[in-house]
């Protein structure tokens, strides 16, 4: 714990006159040997020409062997796998193949266009899941209905499976058993002598309309960069090697979705709003880039590209902290090794997709689920925005991380599992900052992660206790 | 330790009102953060004992706390007040301190981030030299370092399929040789300008090839070696002359002939290109001065132009404009910013041209020409001609340049608005100098 760590040390109060030997204490920050692991996720040439059709052809073919010999293992080696097309009726077989999910509700812009109803525009929707949704297997040429033991609501479409069963005379596949591609590989991590640790912060939110989480954000700098507390506390922060800021750094409310749609008149002398976020973040960053390393993943909400996987945010627009070169501006599915420890995580666009499109709800298990799948975003380009990848998936994992997060959730959690190979893998779910005043503390020495919150009073605080009192 | 700090103290808090925090004391003080603290402390006890006008004070509480079994370190700014009771709901205190003093009650913790807010914005550059912890490797990079890393990291990044764009950067990297070293925000906008600039050169290009049929090559050659020279003093003015007698000998040689001697020789356009690269910023920069003075030449509609310049000009079939620019970086840094005086031309007649009405202008027109190819195919293809005419005769222009039109100067004022806007779109350098005569001029952003 890092509240333990930071306590150990003798209490020298500030609750006292200044001693008279004036220099405070100084503590250096622990440095770890890192190194970024994300070329898989720098699109170099940025053709969009290309039909999406290949990112499901290349993950098959990819994910096809892995699924083979997970089949074998399950099902013994003398398993029938099958393609679809030399599929007869009746024979017990396993098939290798894409799922594909039939919404019925999944917005569909060919449907609005042929729909001359004159409809009301549906409601924006929580969940696209209903009662009517079918689960297709596709292979590279036929695809064949599913049904039986496989719940249809927890699957998303462009998942990578095998299953197992037989058809029948209707031309219905019934699944008996199915099997994921499960966990990659894994390095093993080095054994560490000292408690070091990694801050994860998502959502910072800057920009919004409600400034007083403002205070909570200043003081997490304020914790990370030793002004805030004891000696203790200090020397205890002085071992956090290395922020990573998930993405969404800029408020939804920054973005000014009528700024297409109004006349140019206008807004002519209306500045963006992000223009003025970015110089907070700007200023923010620069308070924590000279006292510590810090990643910075772009999000939904900031001035990247939209699709999966996000470009790193561009130096220009950080005038001030860019000159540090302990700023570093990462892409949005981001991996790295944090002193032998593998980080690996996204600002959480892929967890939100799935928690739309399927039964799932905590990001927790969606997260858990991806790693099983071994695929990052599973629903890309389906419904969740990709660029047009041919030749390979690079959202495919290929080695299993140590640290695999998500950003933006509504609330902290974390859990440390265990693959079949031995694989430890901490999950974490990074809460939205501006909405929890929370960030998470992972220790890389024990692979364990807890939270850490910030909390200042506010006018009805009073209110509320009072409210208490009467009820 | 002298106490001369309770003095200061007491005069931020009494006299100045101000909510004194730990943070802003350390920025204001120039001490450690620790040390700032326990000041706050000592002048909050050393009031209290004293027992004069009412101080309020928050404090920082951090520690240990559990909530719905999950354990969390919490970090808290509380009123004195609720110290106590804060307190014994932590189940491990790690720190206490006093976060800052004021006269007034604080409803809420608002006004705490302003004030720091504004202390830390004072001093960005060292916003962590009183605080606890160093950071070996946070150490600002010179601006040379800055510009080897981004070297570094502009480098390795093959783009193989965006070739335009990529030229268009380096065009306007090369139309700054003297650019300070840092490039970051600079590059930003100068992509702006870069393809106008790439433009002009085209322009520039076009109005040099033609005049070299008329003028023989050896008189133009010394001209070309004084006028750097004048370009530095800003004496345009004999050169002026030469150019519009020369101009107008130009305007008089068949277009079209231009037109194949522009395409067949690719090799003296490659070094003119060379050059043009670099020299259309200074051209633009001293026609801007003067022609903003006739004209508002606006920066929306000179980008409209270039839009749609642009998109006419794909068509055409010598697409030898595009490896004319090169796209090696070495090359615009080892070249000198020598200008080479023709590059100055379109700019500076179309200057005169408007200060004296009765001279003699030039402009670039869009004309489409179709004909039969040779596989039997119809084949309009757009093209930019030159042409002379001068303003005093634009009406009489007006009607002899669009023999073309089904109706031929029916509506002689129409046309001629007509004639004027195409001419502002076609030729965005050449014309800058002329009257804002369309209705575009209204819409434009002041």
């Amino acid at each position: 714990m890092f509240s333990d760590i930071s306590a150990q040390k003798e209490a020298s109060s500030l609750l006292c006159r200044p001693a008279s030997e004036d220099q405070g204490p100084v503590f250096e920050r622990t440095s770890l040997a890192y190194s970024l692991c994300s070329e898989r996720y720098t699109v170099g040439e940025r053709s969009f020409s290309r039909q999406y059709a290949h990112i499901y052809a290349a993950r098959l073919m990819q994910m096809r062997p892995l699924l083979s010999e997970r089949a074998q293992q399950k099902w013994g080696q003398d398993v029938l796998i099958r393609k679809l097309c030399d599929l007869e009726t009746g024979e017990q077989c396993c098939i290798v193949g894409t799922l594909f999910k039939r919404m019925e509700l999944q917005p569909s812009i060919l449907k609005e266009i042929s729909e001359e109803h004159n409809l009301l525009p549906q409601p924006a929707r929580a969940k696209y899941i209903s009662e009517t949704d079918e689960l297709i297997l596709e292979d590279e040429l036929q695809r064949i209905k599913l049904e039986g033991k496989i719940d249809r609501d927890k699957f998303v479409t462009g998942s990578v499976i095998a299953i197992y069963g037989a058809e029948k005379n209707d031309g219905k596949f019934t699944v008996e058993d199915f099997c994921m591609a499960d966990l990659p590989p894994q390095t093993p991590r080095p054994a560490l002598s000292s408690d070091r640790f990694v801050l994860l912060v998502s959502g910072l939110g800057l920009g919004s309309s409600h400034a007083d989480s403002m205070l909570g954000l200043q003081l997490l700098v304020d914790m990370i960069t030793g002004q805030l507390g004891d000696q203790g506390e200090q020397s205890g922060a002085a071992t956090i090697s290395r922020v990573l800021l998930a993405g969404n750094l800029l408020s939804q409310s920054t973005q000014d979705k009528d700024a297409s749609t109004k006349p140019k008149y206008l807004t002519k002398k209306t500045q963006a709003g992000s223009v003025e976020a970015i110089r907070l973040l700007d200023e923010l960053l620069c308070q924590l880039v000279a006292s510590v390393p810090v990643d910075v993943m772009p999000g939904h909400h900031d001035p990247t590209n939209y699709t999966l996987p996000q470009q790193p945010l561009h130096r220009c627009m950080f005038p001030l902290s860019s000159v540090y070169p302990t700023l570093q501006l990462v892409s949005n599915p981001h991996q790295a090794k944090i002193d032998g420890v593998r980080f690996l995580g996204t600002a959480g666009q892929n967890v939100c997709d799935i928690q739309r499109y399927s039964s799932m709800d905590n990001h927790l298990e969606i997260l858990e689920e991806t790693l099983r799948l071994r695929h990052l975003a599973p629903t890309a380009p389906d419904t969740l925005g990709c660029y047009p990848f041919y030749q390979k998936d690079p959202f495919i994992l290929e080695e299993c991380p140590h640290v695999y997060f998500s950003g933006n959730a509504p609330t902290f959690e974390s859990k440390l599992i265990k693959g079949p190979d031995g694989q430890e893998v901490l999950l974490v779910t990074i809460p939205h900052f501006s909405s929890t005043q929370t960030a998470c503390l992972v220790n890389l020495r024990t692979l364990s992660c807890e939270p850490v919150s910030f909390s200042a009073f506010s006018a009805d605080d009073d209110e509320e206790s009072v409210m208490n009192v009467s009820h | 330790m002298d106490e001369l700090y309770l003095d200061n103290i007491d005069e931020y808090v009494n006299d100045q009102d101000k909510i004194v925090t730990y943070k802003w004391l350390s920025l204001t003080l120039g001490v450690h953060v620790n040390t700032a603290k326990q000041m706050l402390f000592h002048y909050l006890d050393h009031k209290r004992k004293e027992s004069s006008a009412q101080l309020h004070a928050t404090y920082l509480v951090s520690g240990k706390f559990v909530d719905n079994g999950q354990t969390s370190h919490k970090v808290s700014v509380i009123k004195e007040d609720q110290l106590e009771d804060f307190k014994s709901k932590m189940s491990l205190i790690v720190s206490v301190h006093v976060y800052s003093v004021q006269k007034a009650l604080l409803k809420d913790s608002g006004p705490l981030y302003s004030v720091d807010y504004d202390a830390v914005k004072d001093n960005l550059k060292n916003c962590s030299r009183y605080s606890a912890i160093r950071c070996a490797s946070a150490v600002p990079m010179s601006p040379v370092e800055l510009q080897q890393t981004r070297e570094v990291q502009r480098a390795p990044t093959p783009e193989p399929e965006n070739r335009k764009p990529g030229v268009n950067g380096e065009a306007s990297r090369a139309s700054k040789p003297s650019a300070k070293p840092q490039k970051g925000i600079m590059g930003m906008f100068a992509n702006k300008s870069a393809p106008k600039n790439q433009d002009s050169g085209k322009d520039v290009k076009a109005e040099q090839k033609e005049e070299a049929p008329v003028v023989d090559a050896p008189k133009s050659k010394p001209e070309a070696k004084a006028n750097p020279m004048m370009n530095f003093f800003g004496s345009q003015a004999a050169k002026k002359a030469e150019q519009t007698v020369k101009q107008e000998e130009a305007a008089q040689s068949s277009t079209s002939a231009e037109q194949q001697r522009q395409t067949s020789k690719p090799e003296e356009k490659r070094v003119a290109a060379a050059a043009a690269v670099e020299l259309p910023k200074d051209a633009k920069k001293d026609s801007r001065s003067k022609t903003k003075r006739l004209v508002d030449s606006d920066s929306e509609e000179e980008k409209m132009d270039k839009k749609k310049r642009r998109r006419i000009k794909k068509p055409e079939p010598d697409s030898s404009d595009e490896d004319v620019i090169p796209d090696s970086p070495q090359r615009m840094e080892t070249r000198e910013p020598s200008p080479s005086p023709k590059k100055v031309q379109p700019v500076s007649h179309s200057n005169q041209g408007n200060s004296e009405m009765k001279m003699r202008k030039r402009r670039r027109v869009l004309k489409s020409r179709t004909f039969l190819d040779d596989d039997g195919c119809i084949v309009t293809e757009k093209d930019y001609e030159s042409e002379s005419y001068s303003e005093a005769e634009d009406d009489v222009h007006a009607a002899k340049q669009t023999p073309k039109d089904p109706v031929p100067a029916k509506l002689p004022s129409s046309t001629k608005q007509d004639e004027k806007r195409s001419q502002k779109r076609t030729s965005a350098n050449a014309n800058k100098g002329t009257k804002q005569a369309s209705i575009m001029g209204f819409f434009q952003k002041k």
